[in-house]
């Protein structure tokens, strides 16, 4: 896994042929020849399903008691896995959207999966607040149906505005990333030699084929669908950590919720980039596809988001104390010293300190190293939700009450079964659709001149 | 059988574009170009009209928004007013943040669709699929189309035209 070579920063490396390109990206997903190591991976993915499973039905024929929250903590691992996984996903809309219309060649062969990724961890995330219900199966209560009570939601509450969004954010990633997929389903189409796969590809193909006419438009729309998803990933994080802002729970009203999330969202979905895409290249041998450059450029912007992520956890603890409000600055001393004092410092050293190692670029060019950041990031990050989520509620305005949740094995059962799941279904993914974007790369080689 | 058109392989992009402004010159009209990737030079070549496509989005994202808005608005004024907490009915600011979703997401689907009805696709049976050159299992081969409809289409000068505009095969399409 370990390349050195200081020139070897391009967006792409070596010389292509089309032909080339469409056959090694192709044929991972046609000849289905994997690695035995991706079967087994998937493998002990698929255990952490069937825990996922078993949890989620305990926890629906128990009760929500059955994991650790209790009065006075009453949001738990739920909200924070909630948090978590939507966080993960925004950085995948990021690298697809953002860099589109910034016109950064780099983000061409990784944009696919980092959708792939957006689109499972958002399917992760709507499961939390729904098993978060004492009862889940009222959970289409929220939407504005004409139910038996002949009610209509709470239009004022964040909880609803967080549904819309949710719903919304995950429905727009589905649309971008099915027609970033159609000129490749179409390649699939073509090269497909069993007649199952053909018909299978064909169909999702819708029959493209490639066009000038289309092409002109699907630019046109591919645009305008990503500088939707710019201004709607930015109000869904916004929206989440209205969530807590809405309440007066010390810890939780305060107004730089919103930037401190979404750049929160930022560092951790660069940093869950980084540990697919380090493993991918290198099962999959797409290190001249997927470069250092890519690596190094998501490593700058993890840095990036995590400056402004430790300015969040400086400012919530100064406008604690500058408030003069004995209970904001009682939680915040309580944080520091209390029960939660060694996740809460844990959490510090995670995303404040081991992210500066990030400054230095040899650093970010050792792939065993900056893997092993990014899962300490991904870490430290879902401490984070964690601690945001409980301590407020358990050092409240009324001292005789305070109390802690403990966690259980079933916070635990759900947290990693969900892991799993997810990345189940990203080896579902690799070894059902093309996990790079062959008609980008393409055009990459031809722009920047890596023809044969 | 009817004729569609003929179909040119070109090996490279560079020689799709070149030959498609030589057509273009020697006055062919209904012509189109294939290429595995989009491809800006000929937009101008071909004479692509301007799509309405960003229209169709922006009408889109009106209507979610505005239909969405119109339903909080109902409810509260008209089918179930209920007073909470003191704050008045018509509570605007909170009600623009689910008026943006959904406007966000009318727009997604206006944008989606409308491409997809723009494009005439799904459609999985036209002509060009007749061209045994006609396949992307390659990657790159670029093709240019000139229909047989076409005013200026005469079956061996046409043939002849795009042979000696460096095309590896001239194949003709059948309808």
């Amino acid at each position: 896994m370990a390349e050195a070579g200081a020139n070897s920063l391009d967006v792409m490396r070596g010389r292509h042929d089309f032909p080339e390109i469409t056959g090694r990206i192709g044929s991972i997903v046609l000849k289905g020849r994997l690695p035995r190591h991706f079967w087994t991976a998937f493998f002990l993915c698929f255990l952490l399903v069937l825990l996922f499973l078993y949890s989620i039905i305990y926890l629906i024929s128990v009760g929500v008691g059955a994991y650790g929250i209790n009065m006075p903590v009453v949001w738990g691992t739920m909200i924070s896995n909630f948090v978590w996984w939507i966080g993960i996903g925004h950085a995948g809309t990021l690298i697809s959207a953002v860099l589109l219309l910034l016109r950064q060649p780099w983000r061409a062969s990784i944009n696919r999966f980092a959708e792939a990724m957006t689109l499972f961890a958002v399917a992760m995330a709507g499961l939390f607040p729904i098993l978060h219900l004492g009862r889940p199966w009222f959970f289409y209560w929220l939407l504005p149906l004409p139910n038996v009570h002949m009610h209509w939601p709470q239009w004022r509450s964040p909880l609803v505005w967080d549904f819309a969004a949710i719903a919304t954010y995950a429905t727009v990633s589905l649309l971008f990333w099915y027609m970033g997929l159609l000129p490749d389903l179409a390649v699939l189409r073509d090269r497909a030699r069993s007649r199952a796969a053909q018909l299978f590809y064909g169909i999702l193909a819708l029959g493209w084929r490639g066009s000038a006419y289309h092409w002109a438009r699907y630019r046109i729309v591919y645009f305008l669908l990503a500088a939707l998803a710019t201004p709607l990933v930015v109000s869904v994080h916004s929206i989440v950590s209205l969530d807590f802002t809405f309440a007066i729970t010390p810890g939780y009203h305060s107004t730089i919720f919103p930037p401190y999330f979404v750049a929160g969202a930022l560092l951790s979905g660069f940093a869950m980039v980084l540990t697919i895409a380090i493993p991918l290249r290198w099962a999959f041998s797409v290190e001249d596809l997927i470069t250092l450059r890519h690596m190094d450029n998501a490593a700058k912007l993890m840095i990036a988001a995590g400056m402004v992520v430790a300015y969040g956890y400086v400012s919530e603890a100064f406008f604690a104390w500058y408030s003069g409000e004995p209970y904001e600055r009682a939680m915040m001393v309580q944080r520091a010293i209390g029960p939660y004092a060694p996740l809460f410092w844990l959490m510090l050293s995670l995303n404040c300190g081991v992210l500066q190692l990030l400054w230095f670029k040899r650093i970010r060019r050792n792939m065993p190293l900056l893997f092993a950041i990014a899962v300490a990031i991904n870490i430290g990050m879902w401490i984070e939700r964690y601690i945001i989520v409980v301590t407020g509620p358990s050092r409240d305005y009324l001292p005789s009450a305070w109390g802690e949740q403990s966690l259980t094995w079933l916070d635990f059962g759900i947290l990693f079964g969900s892991i799993g799941t997810f990345f189940a279904l990203v080896f579902l993914f690799i070894r059902i659709l093309p996990a790079i974007t062959i008609f980008e790369v393409e055009e990459l080689a031809e722009e920047e001149g890596k023809l044969r | 059988m009817s004729l569609y058109g003929l179909m040119a392989v070109f090996a490279d992009p560079e020689a799709l574009v070149a030959a498609a402004r030589h057509m273009r010159e020697r006055g062919y009209r209904r012509m189109d170009a294939f290429s595995p990737f989009p491809m800006n030079e000929l937009d101008g070549i071909l004479e692509i009209p301007k799509s309405r496509l960003p229209w169709v989005v922006l009408a889109g994202g009106i209507a979610g928004a505005a239909l969405v808005y119109a339903l909080i608005w109902y409810s509260v004024e008209v089918d179930y007013p209920i007073n909470v907490g003191g704050r008045p009915l018509h509570s605007w600011p909170a009600f623009v943040v689910i008026a943006f979703e959904v406007g966000i997401l009318g727009a997604a689907f206006a944008g989606f669709l409308g491409l997809l009805a723009a494009n005439g696709l799904p459609r999985y049976h036209h002509p060009v699929f007749n061209a045994e050159s006609f396949t992307y299992a390659r990657g790159g081969r670029f093709y240019l189309l000139i229909e047989a409809a076409d005013p200026k289409y005469r079956k061996g000068v046409t043939r002849g035209q795009l042979t000696r505009l460096g095309a590896e095969t001239v194949e003709e399409v059948e309808a």
